[in-house]
């Protein structure tokens, strides 16, 4: 039997099988942007061929099948999504346009936010004219004060959908979080479409976020429904699918919304499933690819969940594993800023069209990579196995007009351009970790992606973190989709719900129970079989913090008293004494479930690739000039000391001089010793 | 003899600071590579975003958490702004100048030592209003005091006679909020009680202040910390040579686009009406800028001397003039300002509305003045960089809007417990429209890039209130041009389960203030309107939800400009505005196909797009109706003194902005000529409205929009647009106070003594 996890990335489609035993087998093809059903059978076929059996008989053979689909996310980027109306309160529909002012800004890099030159307000989601503003209102307590006549409301959403010809309503009306009734009368009323209810899709205070969440579900439904049910009925097992969430769930359930982000979620679960382990409780997942940097944190052996998300200047909330991403990748373009006479890396990158210098398509700017190359941390003939050559000379002129200009040598300018990029990169690292309360160096560093493990030893050191883990070894390039594989059932429900402290009525304990009871219900709703697991967080603040929210978990017991310390603590562990407020009232603002159901797949080990004698090299290390250094194809058994390479499918490790490298018993490598 | 000394007169520091010999700075430098530079810079723009990221999340103000009204910045042992974030603009030099007196005045008594923060919310001192309050951080290495960490919060009530502290109706300081000079807050790691509560005493909103306060606190300690982490690292030379090396980079950036800028000499003049409560007069605002070489030299003569309470004081006047440059010439450094504002030398005329002695009144510019001076800025850069080279020229971005409409309502919440209510929707802004096209639609305000609107709920949540509608405004003769101006809003709200509440701020003109540029439409007013004794509650029983103030029954209040505050009961409605912003050129050159679009998706009424831009259907009915309207321009205009004379087709014009261009000869502006009509208006060194035509109205005849009743201000305001006496194209218009003459505004310097 075998559990298997595909992942569908811009440029490849990763497959991923585990077996009973934890045996680990890779596909890697090309994505097929126009057919990504095919796209994802033609790496299941190259799968099957590594077992040795033919397509259907691998996927007779799948106990579990876990797919993350870009889909959505491209649905979005692209505007080829579904044709949206909007269901408003009376005198509230323009606030998806307006986007309170900030949707100019919203998620943009800080170097362009102070500059209106070039800035604007991203395109629309739904078809512009599409809205309806019904007669109906509810307050902040939830109280009906205006009715819904909902014969009239429907019959002009009727209209609508054929004046515009829709093919999906999106229904969020104010306050629905705290009382639904209009907002499920309506939904159920509007027929023959695609519905989205706000109070379903993201049932949290602030109508612009929830309306952005709802017509966002509604934008790439339909398309995401039409595909992942063709994919599934071409599969022999029920498709589960990875939500943003970190967590999987059938196809039936799983919403549309959740798959926008998916990606990065399956890589960060990957790394917290190897992590238990491996045996690490703090990790920071880091995987470096052509254009991005992603970052997500394990705490405690749980990764880290966020609230907001924003995809082209459009902010929603949904939780999700908080990955966040910084444009530094191995295609980030070097150049120097006039003023200072300084040397910059990105935020610009040569993406992989043209791409760095070095892969000869006409990109002329020097990249990280050409840095890379000019170093000899990528030798042009290994690049990818040896079925990319890379161009060397072009690397070298690219990074050397840059050091003419900076009186550098060629070395010390792609020795600068590294130092500068793991620089940054270590700087979402260290926000991620030091905002949080905690310090970096209690933590390993996970590095993956094709750029991840050739930069890690420098980002790793300049972030303070003491050991590096290459998961998988061979694998890591396709960890991703091991993270889908391995991925439990997760459902979030959250309740919008004021508290105050002291939490000493019934008050926390209804609400905690009458949480548990409704993510249970959504959980029996998937049809999953297997025992449940319920974990509740309290989002916590001192009251009217609109802005802040600290997850605190809530004792079984829901105990007021234990959950009021560990706010303190937490908040004075973040902020220091001096910030805590004696005066404020500690508020609950809104809890929320995780509900789970173990995978329970084996920990894979991937198949030790036979490691050749090592043969030498120059590399120039920063810090250390040119020096003599071992190449390895495939990751060797015994410990070595760098000066090394080790050259593996799609990545190369880099082992600077003095590290260390170790492969662990499951695969795993062990980067140590190089700060 | 009065000195800028900050008590008597706004402070200006002096060439040297005087500073106690007791108190050591560090002045190190080193060798710093290009790399190191990087990685040395880089780690302490993040350091100040973090610190804005913590103010944000720690305090419970809205103004604060969501529209951003505060301002973390990075700045030298000596005073000088390194780095700024993505919030307020117009806090550039707030807390520089805070930190320039702390030095010259606190160094020996009672001593600047480590761990200690000082607190000011003194206009005279630095900050631009009472409320902006700034806690400032001395960050030491060994015994030398290495640098500073500030920020300035807008506190939501720090006293006076108005709730929200917006005092229109104070006359001079003593009804004013308090003005607190920099006192110790915190001493070596302490926060001193007694000074704390006596701050707070002021608020009628203590716990508010007091979190926002702790959170300033909390937020310096993690930029303190932050900073001396990298000087361990890399050293306390390093690092202030990378901070020194950032401010001179600053400096060359705009030297060099300065050098793309003529010589010459540019004015503008803004409008405000009513002073103070009770008034209805119409007071001057007056910028001048004259560039030199690769300076800027900045005066505010012009200006009418100070009164009531639309005062500031020269922090307000040189932040909000650096606010605007800094967005326009040089937004691309992203906040490292520090540099730019070396080249900028202000010389102001005090005792002014825009540089005022004490005891002046200044406690309402937060949503008066400062906007004032923001969009007057603007709109003398725009004029300045319309005479340089294409790739500066591209970088004007319109005038802001001339005040920050909002609403301060206050009460009583169910509970007992008292409530301001600062509402800051009009975060949702609009930007002007500039050379480059139009302006965006709900695009906030330049000066505060990461400002947001709260969500409607998160108003509900927080206040007794219920808002009916939040809705877009629509397009119209506010805002029209070439290039439209973006779109503002509209919102009507009412009491909720309360018995009433009281409307303390609220802004209501009776004209519009900004014009738009050459020739471009004013921007629309912006307005508050209150019904008494409606039929809300009954239309709600009757499942509507009222979505028209004109159809809500009622009595509606006269409203006056900056009135008394307001009593509602629980039946009172209220609507209120932003504004949509000024266009660029005339409205009669707008594409019409442009005009089209906006027909067809809503944003225009079609009657407008006939009344505003002269377009119907058809392209040759369209072409036929412009005609008209510009020969009717023409006929009820004053012809120019001089019979007109034309530029041949074959000379070639260097056009300026919108219909206004000049003809060279050997590379040097030799006269101003008109686009279209190629008249000569003037020689380069004259005024190139001397030769237009001049058509002259009533404003609020101009436009149905523009209509207010009799006795107000804006019944005494002109429009009066200057047209290419062939083509009856406007080439520039301003709006004018009765009696007042035409500004020489652009002066291009012909080499000749100035």
């Amino acid at each position: 039997m075998y559990y298997i996890g595909v992942d569908i990335g811009g440029t490849f489609t990763d497959c991923v099988l585990v077996d009973r035993e934890g045996n680990h087998r890779t596909a890697k093809t090309l994505s097929i942007k126009d057919d990504p059903v095919s796209g994802v059978l033609a790496g299941l076929e190259r799968l099957a061929e590594t077992v040795g059996v033919d397509l259907p008989t691998l996927l007779q053979r799948a106990e579990r099948f876990g797919h993350g689909t870009t889909i959505g996310t491209n649905a979005v980027l692209e505007r080829s999504g579904a044709r949206v109306g909007l269901v408003a309160t009376a005198g509230h529909g323009d606030a998806l346009e307006m986007m309170r002012g900030a949707g100019r800004v919203a998620g943009r890099p800080i170097e362009s936010v102070f500059s209106v030159h070039g800035s604007r307000l991203p395109a629309p989601l739904i078809v512009p004219g599409a809205v309806v503003e019904v007669h109906e209102r509810v307050d902040a307590s939830g109280k009906v004060v205006v009715e819904l006549d909902l014969d009239a409301a429907a019959e002009r959403i009727g209209r609508m959908i054929a004046e515009y010809e829709l093919d999906s309503v999106a229904v969020a009306l104010l306050w629905s979080f705290a009382n639904p009734a209009h907002e499920k009368a309506l939904a159920q009323a509007i027929p023959d479409v695609f519905v989205s209810s706000s109070a379903e899709v993201s049932p949290r205070l602030g109508e612009y976020e929830r309306t952005v969440a709802t017509v966002l579900n509604g934008y790439v439904g339909p398309a995401c429904s039409r595909y992942l049910s063709d994919l599934e009925s071409r599969l022999a097992t029920p498709l589960l699918v990875m939500q943003s969430n970190g967590g999987v769930l059938p196809a039936s359930a799983a919403t549309a919304l959740g798959t926008i982000d998916s990606g990065p979620a399956g890589g960060l679960i990957g790394v917290a499933t190897l992590a238990g382990a491996y045996g690490h409780d703090h990790v920071v997942a880091s995987d470096m690819g052509g254009t991005s940097f992603d970052v997500g944190l394990v705490v405690d052996g749980k990764p880290m969940v966020a609230q907001e998300n924003v995809i082209d200047q459009y902010t929603y909330r949904l939780p999700h594993l908080d990955v966040r991403s910084v444009a530094c990748g191995g295609g980030s373009i070097a150049w120097i800023d006039e003023a200072t006479g300084g040397l910059r890396v990105g935020p610009a990158s040569a993406g992989s069209e043209p791409g760095p210098a070095c892969y000869g398509r006409g990109g002329a700017e020097p990249t990280v990579t050409d840095a890379d190359v000019v170093l000899g941390l990528l030798r042009s003939e290994a690049f990818l196995d040896g079925r990319m050559p890379l161009d060397r000379d072009a690397a070298v002129a690219a990074v050397g007009r840059l050091a003419t200009r900076l009186d550098l040598t060629v070395e010390e300018t792609a020795a600068g351009i590294l130092r500068i990029n793991n620089m940054r990169a270590a700087t979402v690292i260290r926000q991620q970790t030091l905002e949080r309360g905690h310090d970096p160096r209690d933590f390993a560093l996970y590095a993956y992606g094709g750029a991840g493990p050739v930069h890690a030893f420098g980002y790793a050191a300049e972030s303070g973190v003491r050991e590096v883990v290459i998961p998988l070894g061979d694998g890591a390039s396709t960890l991703s989709a091991y993270g889908i594989a391995s991925s439990d059932v997760v459902l979030h429900r959250e309740l919008e719900r004021s508290l105050l402290a002291p939490f000493d009525g019934p008050a926390l304990a209804t609400a905690v129970a009458e949480l548990r009871d409704a993510a249970l219900a959504d959980l029996a709703a998937t049809r999953v079989a297997g025992d449940a697991h319920v974990e509740i967080d309290a989002l916590m603040r001192y009251h009217e913090q609109l802005m802040h929210a600290l997850d605190i978990p809530v004792s079984p017991a829901a105990d007021g008293g234990t959950l009021l310390a560990d706010f303190d603590k937490e908040y004075v562990h973040r902020y220091g004494d001096a910030g805590t407020s004696p005066f404020q009232a500690v508020e609950v603002f809104a809890l929320r479930a995780r509900v789970s159901v173990v995978a329970g797949i084996p920990i894979a080990r991937p198949q030790q690739s036979a490691s050749t004698e090592p043969a030498p090299t120059d590399v120039y290390w920063p810090g250390h000039g040119r020096t003599r250094t071992d190449v390895y194809r495939g990751a060797p058994p015994d410990m070595i000391t760098g000066p090394a390479l080790v050259e593996l499918a799609h990545t190369t490790v880099a082992v600077p001089p003095g590290a260390t490298l170790t492969a662990g018993p499951l695969g795993e490598l062990h980067l140590k010793e190089f700060s | 003899m009065t000195i800028w000394d900050g008590v008597q007169r706004g402070y200006i520091p002096g060439a040297a600071l005087r500073i106690h010999e007791s108190l050591r700075l560090h002045t190190g430098t080193a060798d710093v590579d290009p790399v190191t530079f990087e990685v040395i810079r880089y780690a302490l723009m993040n350091i100040n975003l973090e610190h804005g990221q913590t103010i944000q999340r720690l305090a419970v103000s809205p103004v604060t958490m969501i529209t951003r009204d505060f301002q973390p910045s990075i700045i030298t042992e000596s005073g000088d702004m390194v780095f700024l974030g993505p919030y307020l603009q117009y806090f550039s030099n707030a807390q520089a100048l805070t930190i320039k007196w702390i030095l010259e005045n606190r160094s020996e008594n009672p001593g600047i030592e480590p761990g200690d923060m000082f607190v000011s919310n003194d206009p005279y001192v630095g900050t631009p209003h009472q409320p902006d309050t700034i806690v400032a951080a001395p960050v030491f290495v060994g015994d030398e005091l290495f640098c500073w960490v500030a920020n300035v919060m807008h506190q939501s009530d720090v006293g006076g006679s108005v709730m929200g502290s917006f005092c229109v109706d104070a006359t001079d300081i003593f009804t004013d909020p308090p003005a607190f000079p920099p006192f110790k807050l915190v001493s070596r790691g302490e926060v001193r009680r007694d000074l704390e509560e006596m701050f707070l005493r002021q608020s009628r909103v203590p716990t508010d202040v007091h979190m926002d306060l702790r959170a300033a606190v909390s937020a310096n300690r993690v930029a303190t910390g932050r900073i001396v982490a990298l000087v361990d690292r890399y050293g306390a030379d390093a690092v202030k040579s990378v901070m020194n090396r950032v401010l001179d980079a600053g400096e060359r950036t705009v030297a060099e686009r300065l050098a793309k800028i003529p010589d010459g000499r540019w004015s503008h003049r803004l409008y405000a009406e009513a002073a103070h409560t009770g008034d209805t007069g119409i007071y001057t605002y007056q910028i001048t800028v004259r560039k030199r070489s690769e300076h800027l030299y900045v005066d505010n003569a012009g200006t009418d001397p100070q009164t009531g309470s639309i005062n500031v004081t020269y922090a307000g006047f040189s932040g909000a003039f650096l606010a605007a440059l800094t967005a326009s010439l040089t937004a691309d450094l992203a906040g490292a300002y520090g540099g730019v504002y070396r080249r900028v030398h202000f010389e102001p005329v005090p005792g002014t509305l825009s540089c005022a002695d004490f005891p002046a009144a200044v406690s309402p510019a937060g949503i008066y003045t400062m906007e004032t001076l923001i969009s007057l800025s603007g709109a003398v850069i725009g004029k300045m960089l319309a005479c340089a080279e294409p790739d500066v020229a591209e970088l004007a971005i319109g005038p802001a809007h001339p005040v920050f409409y909002g609403l301060i309502c206050g009460g009583v919440h169910p509970t007992g417990e008292p409530f301001v209510a600062t509402n800051a929707d009009n975060m949702i802004g609009s930007l002007a429209a500039s050379p480059a096209g139009d302006g965006i639609d709900f695009g906030g305000h330049f000066w505060i890039p990461e400002g947001t609107a709260s969500n409607i709920e998160e108003l509900e949540l927080l206040w007794p209130m219920l808002v009916l509608y939040r809705r877009a405004l629509r397009a119209g003769a506010g805002g029209a041009g070439r290039f439209r101006g973006g779109r503002g809003f509209v919102e009507a709200g009412i009491p909720w389960t309360v018995p009433g509440m009281a409307a303390a701020v609220y802004t209501d003109e009776s004209f519009p203030k900004a014009v738009g540029p050459f020739g471009g439409n004013p921007g629309s007013a912006g307005h508050f309107r209150l019904k008494h004794g409606t039929d809300i509650a009954g239309r709600f029983a009757a499942g509507e939800v009222p979505q028209d103030f004109d159809a809500i029954t009622g009595i509606e209040a006269q409203v006056e400009a900056k009135g008394p505050m307001l009593m509602m009961g629980a039946d009172a409605a209220w609507e209120w505005t932003g504004a949509n912003a000024p266009g660029f050129g005339d409205p009669l050159t707008r594409d019409p196909d442009r005009v089209r679009a906006d027909v067809a998706t809503g944003v225009l009424p079609a009657d407008l797009a006939e009344r505003v831009y002269g377009v119907v259907p058809g392209e040759d009915e369209t072409r036929a109706l412009r005609a008209e309207l510009l020969s009717a321009r023409l006929a009820g205009a004053v012809a120019p003194a001089a019979a007109p004379a034309t530029v041949p087709e074959d000379v070639p014009l260097r056009p300026l902005a919108g219909e206004l261009a000049v003809v060279e000869r050997d590379g040097r502006p030799e006269a101003f000529v008109s686009v279209t009509g190629r008249v000569v208006l003037a020689v380069a060194g004259g005024n190139f409205k001397d030769g237009c035509a001049v058509l002259e109205r009533p404003l609020h005849d101009v436009a149905p929009e523009f209509a207010t009743r009799e006795g107000r201000a804006g019944h005494r305001t002109r429009y009066r647009e200057y047209l290419c006496p062939v083509t009856g194209l406007r080439v520039d218009s301003e709006i004018v106070k009765e009696g007042d003459e035409a500004l020489h505004d652009i002066e291009i310097d012909l080499g000749e003594d100035w």
